[in-house]
């Protein structure tokens, strides 16, 4: 019998705002533990929540980005439990009223066709704060607690993990480029929990749910969706029953692995929040919200290739948004040289970067020297003398101009009849090494090139050299 | 007699006029506090009272209350004070920041005499179940009948002649049933006008900051005081804060709305003749009164709506309560357990009875029945009181069906006295409308009060009915200190 997964996402972003979802205190991942609280953050009795304006803002973006139905009055619901990480004992959240709702992406299927992800809700909420267990006693950071997030919510539509894996890699493109968060799955800004299921092809009911967590970066989506189905295909198939329980990826053995059976819900015990008045947002902030998103990924892809670049650069480029940034910035005096320096970024500057383990947003190089170092490439000098200028900046700043006059890199000549001038009078000088040369001996020919360069003092480019070189060879 | 007897006014003029100075009134405030035998402290401020006191020195004219002692409930936030709203769960826990009306009351340089008892957290009506024990009546020396509550404490040390005010707050009647068994002016005004800012939460969507005067005009001075947007409270209001001084005193033409079933479920006939005589009075005054019928079921079931909905934002409120970040600790081995011990130990079983409600009508099966119902009725309700108000300037009412009830009657009697007559003062929180309670008359020695409630944010208009009232009644200034004849 042939199976087909069933895979829904619910994916937990934080935002990068300055406070607060509800609080005035900084929102920061790196401060000491305990030092970004305020009374609120700590529940302590009489303090009350502040909708955080960046927030909604933010969400609006993304549900706009996510093309879903915006809802303008903004309202909040308690999520009513206790846990040792939750200091209210309850959550501030959009249970009845998220902001967003029937929305959808558009990702590339496994079978490479555009295929349609539906999108059920988008909503607003606080994070708890962050636990810290040892062996006999627990430490709690409220430095994380009403930190904002957004919850995206996906409808069952995803069929595989590849597709999982897109839909993550598009989310976290959205999130990431509309300025709402650092999308860092790997320091738990962007979490996913994943629901799979399986049934037979054709079959219109779903199998039982399966959770999983733990799952820490868009690859490991894809690998633990693919051994949870194959593990749930293989339960089907020996007649056993498939639990209802939450598993996580253990990244070692690339299996899931049981962290518990779901018993029955847990009752949230839901109701509107009271100390928060409905907000009526005018379709103006609305508009302007949505007006003033910076330019979203593919957006930037499309007018990249546009410009001139390839696919695979744009994409090298996009995949990190400090350096298309960048590429921005140095685009800005000359669009025609996009490919050039684009093409910079991804050899010269990523292999700098690299040798020296240091980010994009480190680098102190300017974005105008570097379109300048473009220019010369484009003005006839070669890559190579360029790549030298560039490199030359890198270590030691400084202008273009500055580096080229430090390294004495002339330009290189390809004007026709000064190079053929330089070529015949070596030709007239060396017989024999165009006898050599007409007897086999390639080696000749590349003594030729090396003796036009010397008399010419490097002027001139050595790929004009080299063509006319051969066009006069025939000759002879 | 002594200045601390006299208005908000009269003491100011004599503050201005050097006659007194806030030190002596703090410590007259103080001694009488300490003579007292109402069990309304919390907390005596005794030493932090004396010193802001004696700082203060030159008279500012223009500020109606530089220099005037005052109380506290206890479940305001005070930095650096011990704050635990009379339950043992907060035993111990010092708060970080002031309330709004704390810190507008400091800026005011009133000088802060102590924190008074409520019933725990707020929750109860009888001022009986506070951490510290029953809080007694001033006006009965034998201590046989209740002075109300929650807001217990603030009413006694009012009515004691301890200060010229004390804040309390008000989710079901707190400020204005007390208020009533007291002889005081009790007001709450329009939802949102007064942060909420520090005030322990009881239930948000009914929660008031309140206060006891001895006159309207101290409680105008007061509401100006305490009113305005507070961005820590977003709920609170951006409109203007009003000058609220009564003005305008005369009742000619105004509309009063009296709602009939609740006068006619009042058994009392003392409390009931004297109301009429009431009507009668304002009658001759000019005002034009309507009996309304408000429509029996609505009445019946404002009891149970505000116990459904009081109870299940209670029991969200206090989920905080843990014992992991402040508060009494009782240990444990785990994180269930601490939690568990903190909050098994820590609350009366009063308390754990209305979590239990609050809880039973929150859940999944039950919500839909119980607690979005009760949101229903309350709608419904609030509707009503809106559309009686927009015929009318006023709906004027007895406070309480009776003056204060002896401590040893039951407080479970489900009459249909009591679910009428003794629950109305809710619709006021229902609807979030501005409703002042003001002393009537005394039956068998006690005080009895009437209540008035205008629409929202007519707090002014409220006023100028209290305050000719108050002209009527004869009432103005009463304290067991300065007793005064009853004329109604």
């Amino acid at each position: 019998m042939n199976f087909e997964a069933i895979i829904g996402l619910e994916i937990h972003v934080e935002m990068k705002t300055a406070s607060k979802m509800f609080s005035g205190s900084p929102n920061t991942f790196t401060r000491e533990p305990n030092t970004c609280v305020t009374p609120f953050d700590m529940a302590y009795p009489g303090t009350m929540p502040r909708v955080n304006k960046q927030a909604v803002i933010n969400a609006i973006r993304v549900a706009n980005a996510l093309h879903m139905e915006i809802d303008p009055l903004v309202r909040f619901d308690r999520k009513n439990y206790f846990y040792s990480d939750l200091p209210k004992g309850f959550q501030i959240t959009q249970q009845f009223h998220p902001i967003g709702k029937e929305g959808y992406l558009e990702i590339l299927g496994k079978d490479g066709e555009l295929k349609r992800i539906g999108i059920e809700r988008i909503h607003m909420e606080e994070d708890t704060c962050k636990q810290l267990h040892f062996a006999d006693y627990s430490l709690l950071d409220y430095n994380r607690a009403g930190v904002p997030l957004v919850e995206i919510v996906s409808k069952p539509d995803l069929r595989n993990g590849t597709e999982a894996m897109r839909y993550v890699e598009a989310i976290r493109n959205i999130v990431l480029y509309s300025g709402t968060s650092d999308g860092k799955m790997e320091e738990g800004s962007l979490r996913c929990d994943v629901n799979v299921s399986i049934r037979p092809y054709g079959s219109k009911g779903f199998g039982t749910k399966v959770e999983l967590k733990n799952l820490n970066s868009t690859k490991n989506i894809e690998l633990a969706l693919d051994y949870e189905i194959a593990r749930q295909t293989a339960c089907l198939l020996s007649n056993r029953e498939i639990a209802q329980e939450t598993r996580r990826y253990d990244e070692a053995s690339g299996k899931t692995v049981l962290m518990r059976v779901k018993t029955d819900a847990v009752d949230y015990k839901y109701f509107p929040e009271p100390n928060i008045a409905p907000i009526q947002l005018s379709m103006e902030f609305v508009q302007n919200a949505i007006d003033t998103c910076p330019e979203l990924y593919d957006s930037k892809l499309a007018r990249y290739l546009q410009n001139g670049l390839s696919q695979t650069d744009a994409e090298i480029l996009l995949s990190n948004i400090d350096m298309a940034s960048f590429f921005e910035e140095a685009t800005v005096k000359d669009p025609k040289l996009s490919k050039i320096i684009a093409n910079f970024l991804i050899v010269e500057i990523n292999a700098y970067l690299n040798k020296n383990g240091i980010a994009m947003n480190t680098l102190g190089l300017n974005p105008e020297t570097l379109s300048d170092i473009a220019a010369f490439q484009d003005a006839g000098y070669t890559h190579k003398q360029c790549a030298d200028i560039l490199n030359y900046v890198l270590e030691n700043g400084g202008s273009a101009e500055e580096a080229r006059l430090a390294k004495h890199i002339e330009k290189q000549s390809d004007n026709a009849s000064e190079v053929l001038a330089f070529v015949t009078g070596v030709l007239d000088a060396n017989p024999q090494s165009i006898e050599d040369f007409k007897a086999g001996k390639d080696r000749a020919k590349g003594f030729l090139i090396g003796q036009v360069m010397k008399a010419a003092k490097g002027k001139v480019n050595p790929a004009a050299v080299a063509k006319v070189m051969d066009e006069e060879l025939a000759k002879r | 007699m002594s200045y601390l007897d006299l208005s908000i006014r009269e003491i100011h003029q004599a503050l201005v006029e050097k006659k007194t100075t806030p030190l002596e009134l703090a410590k007259e405030a103080l001694e009488r506090a300490k003579a007292n035998n109402d069990n309304a402290f919390e907390m005596l401020l005794e030493e932090e009272a004396i010193l802001e006191a004696s700082k203060l020195v030159e008279p500012e004219e223009d500020n109606l209350l530089w220099g005037i002692p005052y109380c506290l409930k206890d479940n305001f936030s005070t930095k650096g004070f011990e704050t635990t709203a009379s339950s043992n769960v907060l035993n111990g826990y010092v708060p970080l920041f002031d309330a709004t009306v704390v810190s507008k009351l400091k800026e005011k340089k009133c000088v802060l005499i102590g924190k008074t008892t409520l019933d725990e957290l707020a929750m109860g009506g009888t001022g009986t179940t506070g951490h510290k024990g029953i809080t007694f009546n001033p006006y009965d020396p034998s201590h046989t009948h209740m002075v109300g509550g929650s807001s217990c404490g603030s009413a006694a040390v009012v009515a004691a002649g301890i200060v010229p005010f004390a804040l309390g707050s008000d989710t079901g009647d707190s400020v204005r049933k007390p208020a009533s068994y007291a002889g005081l002016v009790g007001m709450k005004p329009t939802w949102g006008r007064i942060s909420r800012y520090g005030l322990f939460p009881f239930a948000p969507s009914l929660d008031h900051v309140g206060f006891f005067t001895r006159d309207v005009e101290d409680s105008a001075i007061l509401l100006e005081a305490l009113s305005g947007r507070d961005d820590m409270d977003s709920t609170s209001s951006f409109r203007p804060v009003d000058s609220y001084l009564p003005k305008e005193k005369s009742l000619k033409g105004k509309r009063i709305a009296v709602l009939s079933e609740i006068v006619d479920a009042i058994s009392n006939k003392e409390v009931r003749a004297s109301f009429d005589r009431a009507v009668k009075a304002m009658e001759d005054e000019g005002a034009i009164i309507d009996y309304v019928k408000f429509g029996l079921q609505d009445l019946e079931a404002i009891y149970a709506t505000y116990i459904v909905i009081s109870c299940a934002e209670a029991t969200s409120n206090d989920a905080n309560l843990d014992g992991i970040k402040f508060g009494a600790y009782h240990g444990g081995k785990t994180y269930r357990e601490v939690m568990s011990n903190a909050r098994t130990e820590g609350f009366s079983h009063l308390i754990k009875r209305r979590f239990i409600i609050g809880s039973f009508a929150l859940m999944r099966e039950n919500v839909d029945v119980l607690f979005t119902r009760a949101q229903k009725v309350r709608a419904k309700i609030t509707a009503r009181v809106n559309e009686i108000l927009k015929d009318h300037d006023t709906i004027f009412l007895p406070a309480a069906p009776s003056p204060a009830p002896l401590l040893s009657a039951s407080s479970d009697a489900l009459s249909d006295e009591y679910l009428i007559a003794d629950n109305h003062l809710a619709l006021g929180n229902f609807a979030g409308l501005p409703s002042v309670t003001v002393p009537l008359s005394f039956v068998d020695g006690l005080p009895i009060g009437v209540n008035f409630m205008c629409r929202a944010f007519e707090e002014k208009e409220l006023y100028n009915l209290a305050s000719a009232f108050e002209k009527i009644s004869g009432l103005a200034g009463l304290s067991t200190v300065s007793p005064k004849e009853a004329r109604l």
